[in-house]
């Protein structure tokens, strides 16, 4: 017995061209967006004779990288930086109000230090573990992880309010020393 | 008489079953043409990874300034600086800021954000040079373009 005649239907492909037009926009939006994240950083201005603040030992914390990227933090050679967040975390903010910490976290100096030979990424990396440190604080006053608040809109009102509120009374002090000079062969 | 019915008009549709693939082939054309104008450049450049980025909102405010290796090996093996596919030395990063300043609305001129897209191989002398000129330079405001941390947070 021949089975009934089977039903020639089309699928109506009208819509298929929105849906490529909506990818379209996708793409060119989200390139673009990608291309404006980073770290952001504010120099020193240029003055002819700097004027030499002394700040006290135990204010600062000193990171160096020397041109083999190996680091010494504090006066301590490292292999990695695993434990670097808390342990600034701690040097900011001196919860146990210790002689070594910073005697307050508008006083607190970290001091990223490089060798001209250092690879820019060691640079980079370390920028983003004392920021992220900063961050992770500000979040805390806040009640917040570090990325949320990082993504908190500046344009709206009430999370402005919270940026604020986060970050207030507590600078994001980072000095980048610049490097010592290589010894002329 | 016999009533003649008139032929019946053929109703013709334009097909647009083939809208979606011209539609398709914009946007290989877009997608593929953004990757390579990103890359097209004199020199290669891999942007170390971070966690700890700000976002920024105006974009008309940043001016992009490259450092990387030669991909040809015709201009030497040392890292070199571009802006726009133009390779410039360290004296003419002065020039190239006032050049970047005059095209910016008076009022916004202070607020230029210059952007480091470094391969993360270079080496912090050269970045320490450029980072010097641009304080000369009064453009203080920098941003070290960064990746995404891959697997990280």
């Amino acid at each position: 017995m021949r089975s009934n005649k089977l039903k020639l239907e089309s699928i109506n492909t009208g819509s298929m061209a929105d849906i490529a037009f909506l990818l379209l926009i996708f793409f060119l939006v989200s390139t673009t967006i990608l291309q404006e994240k980073g770290l952001m950083l504010k120099l020193p201005p240029e003055v002819d004779d700097p004027t030499t603040i002394k700040i006290k030992d135990r204010n600062v914390f000193n990171i160096y990288v020397n041109s083999k990227n190996q680091y010494l933090i504090e006066n301590e050679v490292r292999g990695d930086l695993s434990g670097l967040q808390s342990e600034l975390i701690n040097f900011i903010l001196n919860e146990s109000h210790s002689d070594h910490f910073a005697e307050s976290p508008q006083d607190a100096v970290v001091s990223i230090k490089t060798d001209r030979g250092t690879d820019y990424k060691m640079f980079i990396t370390l920028l983003d573990e004392v920021k992220e440190s900063y961050y992770t604080i500000y979040g805390d006053r806040v009640g917040m992880s570090a990325s949320a608040y990082r993504a908190l809109d500046q344009s709206a009102l009430e999370q402005r309010i919270l940026y604020e509120k986060g970050k207030e009374g507590i600078p994001m002090n980072i000095s980048i020393a610049e490097p010592d000079a290589l010894a002329i062969k | 008489m016999k009533k003649f019915k008139t032929k019946n008009v053929s109703k013709s549709e334009i097909s647009t079953a083939s809208l979606p693939d011209i539609v398709f082939l914009l946007l290989f054309f877009f997608m593929v043409t953004a990757t390579i104008k990103a890359k097209d450049d004199q020199l290669v450049v891999q942007p170390p990874e971070a966690r700890a980025v700000t976002k920024v909102e105006q974009k008309s405010l940043i001016r992009e300034l490259t450092i990387g290796y030669p991909k040809n090996a015709a201009l030497g093996v040392e890292a070199r600086i571009s802006s726009d596919g133009k390779l410039l030395s360290l004296e003419e990063i002065t020039k190239w800021v006032f050049e970047q300043k005059n095209s910016l609305p008076e009022s916004q001129r202070d607020q230029m954000i210059v952007m480091l897209r470094a391969d993360e191989y270079v080496k912090m002398g050269l970045i320490a040079d450029v980072q010097h000129e641009l304080r000369k330079a009064d453009a203080r405001k920098v941003l070290f373009r960064t990746v995404l941390l891959r697997g990280g947070a």
